[in-house]
């Protein structure tokens, strides 16, 4: 089963809420202040810059306000939470050298066999820090970089030093605030210009412990004329409190190069996650995110690309699906700071059981941009009457010649299309089922095989007792 | 004349006692005003009570309550709309004139008045029917501490018109309604409630305007339509304010009962700053709401709409198109939210809004939102934002139409569609004549 297994997603209802026994090398106390940010810094020895970096982050961190927008964010209790666990000592490169209660977890997920079949690298984030890295070894011979972000600032400070923070500032907002105080792993990859990584990288993200905060740090840069696909997934314990997801995504999509970023996020549904993730593309470069958004309890996280030079593209296919008890606010921003940069958005969610599922977008045209074209399309199907979609798209047009359109429908799955399937002697769940896949087609298609169906299958599981 | 100039506090809580003084209203109003006033006097400025809706409006230093009341009449030279509408007396069932904040002159016809329909401004109906007034002046449908501006027009509406249409009353041919304020650097709260009985049906068209530049003038109003069982309504609002106007948390808002039908269509095409929320509210099964709106920003307009479609019942309909252009450094704004409450199955709702930009250094932005509770339903949005297409433009001139003509003829086909949807075409050739000097 395992094996099949690369997003950590079975048939069975979240079976990746197990949980280990807390196990660590270190676990700092609880709560947030100056002193835990200097112990995450002393313990994996940054240099000054990195340690005045986080610090000044955390002083924007306290003083901001909380969002008063989107999902209710007033349950988080800031000091009640780890910021820094470390679950062991050093980094595997073999899955052998991984501590063995770590390998088991992995194992079960799947992220080994994953490996050896169809990946150019696998990273894996256990709790603070990355447990494992490696990248196959004809990649590196091409001068391509795969690593955890801690490990980058060790070996190759002066890139890192270079881009960290260009693209989300920690003034940004106040989860870019925090992450950038207390960062720890996430990945790190540089594609030297010209070369084209044609299998995925990919990372994988678990959160063990109770009450246990995330907070990585990922960077991506693609030199002119290369191209990288990179795969995240994530899954985390079913705990009765909280738990807290804060990634900082930054990535530099230089002259011609295209990045592809997937990420199939299904945490436990007791996740607060909060992302900050967005892209520079510069001259004719092509930034695409696909995002695929199943569990947390509340997400908060809008895809951004920043088309700073003519010629830029950018698409951003979501996908989101809201049961019992969850609040997913994902949503994409796309800026036209160039003349002739082009975007297409398209979300797709699914409301069911309760759930809160949508869309919030800007769509921003810079003056100068001429000849800037932007569409969106956002699709909502409501399963149930308890459940709930919202669409909040905003496009400000500051230039005359551009071409921006916005369509949005919501809307139950008809009588009628059960109805012409059942007719065909196909079984009203099974009709369901298909007219589901259907309207997320679009998103799934984008998606390499195994994940595709994998996620089918996420969705199958989701959707079961969904006729009545 | 003006009784003063915007800058110090001009309106206070004496202003406010001897407007009920002067007005010689009862208790109660004297009442409600006292209680508006002190809502206005607790409450921040609306950008930090609904920080979302107002953060792309930049009222810069304005002061809500440094402008005075109209105080005697000013400049008494009419726009050309005024009469140009409902010109011939026998094209109207009735009018009534606002200059400078008063009624100056009303007239209903024996048809209209012999089934019971009762047309004055408020002021006038507070003495002659108390009752309605009462229960209806902003209690149900608009209310006093919504933001600060409402809280301000609840202390100081002054002018505006009140009809009420009897159960089963029909008045076929329109109603009109004009505001005329000819005084600079004041401002003004004209209040409009308009109770359209159990299968009654009535058109009213408001027709607002002021004098040209000059000293910033200020205008907030409000417009209550309550709309009873299987009413039909029919309510336009063409504004051409003088540039020094500034049109600021005016509020246009429906009831619909059960099977009610409204179509509305609002006219911006004057004022400095003009931001106006429009709502409809579905609080009836089968209840039905077309929503139409033309805005043509030129110069240095602002120009904001906010609209909502609130769908509180099952089988309610809402059709709602905004249509809007921008030329020179002007600025629009489009909002809209289509609400479906827990419950309201079977409901359809629509809306749409285009944009044309016409110069470079125009703005527009267009938040189209949903908020959607319920599943058995249909709901769609669209928004587009465009330019004039140079190849339409090459197409007319290549048939020998001037650069010029060929721009109008493209503007005027992007309104058509709103237009076309105008049952009278004395209102239609108007629009159309305005779109075209607006484009010179």
């Amino acid at each position: 089963m395992a094996a099949n297994n690369p997003l950590g997603i079975d048939l069975d209802h979240y079976e990746w809420g197990f949980r280990d026994p807390e196990k660590y090398v270190f676990k700092a106390r609880k709560g947030l202040d100056r002193e835990i940010v200097e112990m995450i810094s002393s313990m994996k020895g940054e240099p000054e810059w990195m340690r005045a970096f986080r610090l000044h982050s955390l002083e924007h961190f306290l003083r901001r306000p909380l969002p008063t927008w989107g999902a209710d964010l007033t349950q988080i209790d800031f000091n009640d939470i780890y910021y820094y666990l470390k679950p062991t000592d050093g980094k595997g490169h073999t899955w052998e050298d991984v501590p063995e209660g770590i390998k088991r977890t992995f194992d079960r997920l799947g992220i080994p066999e994953a490996e050896k079949k169809y990946l150019a690298g696998v990273g894996a984030q256990y709790e603070s820090e990355s447990v494992y890295h490696n990248l196959k070894e004809e990649w590196e011979k091409l001068g391509v970089i795969f690593l955890d972000t801690d490990s980058a600032l060790r070996e190759h400070p002066d890139i890192v030093r270079e881009y960290l923070g260009t693209v989300v500032p920690p003034e940004d907002n106040k989860m870019a605030a925090l992450n950038s105080a207390v960062w720890s792993g996430g990945s790190f990859i540089y594609v030297p210009a010209g070369v084209s990584v044609d299998i995925p990288l990919q990372a994988y993200f678990r959160i063990n412990a109770e009450r246990a905060g995330q907070f990585e740090r990922t960077m991506i840069i693609c030199e002119p004329g290369s191209y990288v696909h990179y795969i995240e997934g994530c899954t985390a314990p079913v705990y009765t409190t909280d738990l807290l997801h804060s990634a900082v995504v930054e990535i530099i999509v230089k002259e011609g190069a295209r990045c592809r970023y997937t990420t199939i996020q299904n945490w436990s549904t007791n996740t607060y996650n909060l992302v900050t993730k967005r892209a520079v593309a510069y001259r004719d470069a092509t930034m695409e995110w696909v995002d695929g958004n199943i569990g947390s309890k509340i997400t908060m996280k809008y895809p951004s690309v920043y088309m700073v030079e003519p010629g830029a593209k950018a698409e951003v296919l979501s996908l989101v699906f809201a049961g019992k008890g969850q609040s997913q606010d994902p949503g994409a921003k796309v800026i036209h700071a160039a003349p002739h940069t082009q975007s297409t958005v398209v979300s797709k969610s699914i409301a069911k059981d309760g759930g809160r599922a949508g869309y919030r977008g800007l769509v921003k045209v810079y003056p100068g941009a001429v000849g800037s074209k932007c569409a969106v399309r956002c699709d909502a199907l409501i399963l149930d009457d308890r459940s709930r979609s919202d669409t909040y798209p905003s496009m400000e047009v500051d230039e005359m010649d551009a071409s921006i359109t916005h369509e949005a429908t919501v809307s139950k799955v008809s009588d009628e299309q059960l109805f012409y399937l059942m007719s065909r002697g196909i079984r009203a769940d099974e009709a369901m089922n298909m007219i589901v896949r259907g309207f997320i087609e679009p998103v799934v298609k984008e998606l390499p095989l195994e994940y595709a169906v994998e996620l089918n299958r996420l969705i199958a599981m989701e959707m079961e007792g969904s006729v009545g | 004349m003006a009784s003063g100039s915007p800058g110090a506090a001009c309106v206070t809580r004496e202003t406010v006692q001897a407007l009920s003084t002067r007005m010689r209203e009862p208790d109660w109003v004297r009442a409600r005003r006292a209680a508006a006033w002190d809502a206005f006097e607790q409450l921040p400025m609306p950008l930090v009570t609904h920080p979302e809706k107002w953060r792309r409006t930049e009222l810069g230093d304005l002061d809500p309550g440094a402008f005075c009341l109209p105080n005697g009449t000013g400049d008494t030279a009419q726009p050309r709309f005024i009469g140009t509408i409902a010109r011939e007396a026998g094209e109207r069932a009735g009018l009534v004139t606002h200059l400078d904040g008063s009624l100056a002159a009303r007239e209903l016809t024996a048809a209209a008045a012999r089934q019971g329909v009762l047309l004055s401004d408020i002021a006038t109906a507070v003495r002659e029917h108390p009752d309605l007034v009462r229960d209806h002046l902003m209690t149900t449908v608009a209310m006093p501490d919504e933001h600060r501006f409402r809280a301000l027009h609840a202390a100081l509406w002054t002018g505006g018109t009140f009809l009420y249409v009897p159960k089963g009353a029909e008045v076929v041919l329109p109603i009109v309604s004009q505001t005329w304020l000819g005084v600079q650097g004041c401002a003004l709260f004209p209040h409009t409630l308009l109770i359209a009985e159990e299968g009654s049906s009535v058109t009213l068209v408001e027709l607002f305007a002021s004098t040209g530049d000059g000293g910033r003038t200020l205008s907030s109003g409000a417009v209550e339509l309550i709309l009873r069982a299987g009413a039909r309504v029919q309510y336009a609002a063409v504004q051409e304010w003088g540039l020094s106007m500034w049109e600021v948390g005016s509020l246009i808002r429906a009831h619909l009962a059960r099977d009610a039908s409204l179509r509305s269509l609002v006219v911006a095409l004057g004022g400095g700053l003009v931001k106006v929320d429009v709502e409809s509210q579905l609080r009836g099964p089968g209840a039905s709401s077309e929503m139409l709106g033309v805005y043509f920003g030129t110069g240095g307009q602002q120009v904001n709409f906010h609209t909502l479609q609130e769908h509180r019942a099952p089988s309610t309909s809402s059709d709602l198109l905004y249509r809007g252009a921008v030329k020179d450094t002007a600025r629009a704004v489009f909002s809209g939210l289509i609400r479906v409450d827990p419950g309201a199955q079977k409901t359809n709702a629509f809306q749409a809004n285009r944009n044309l930009i016409l110069s470079r250094g125009a703005r527009s932005d267009s938040i189209p939102m949903l908020e959607i509770m319920a599943d058995d339903l249909r709901c769609t949005h669209g928004s587009a934002t465009s330019h004039l297409d140079d190849e339409q433009v090459f197409y007319l001139m290549s048939r020998g139409i001037s650069r010029k003509r060929a721009a109008f003829m493209i503007v005027e086909g992007f309104f058509a569609d709103i237009f076309d949807r105008i049952p009278r075409e004395r209102v239609r050739s108007y629009l159309r004549a305005r779109v075209a000097e607006k484009l010179i």
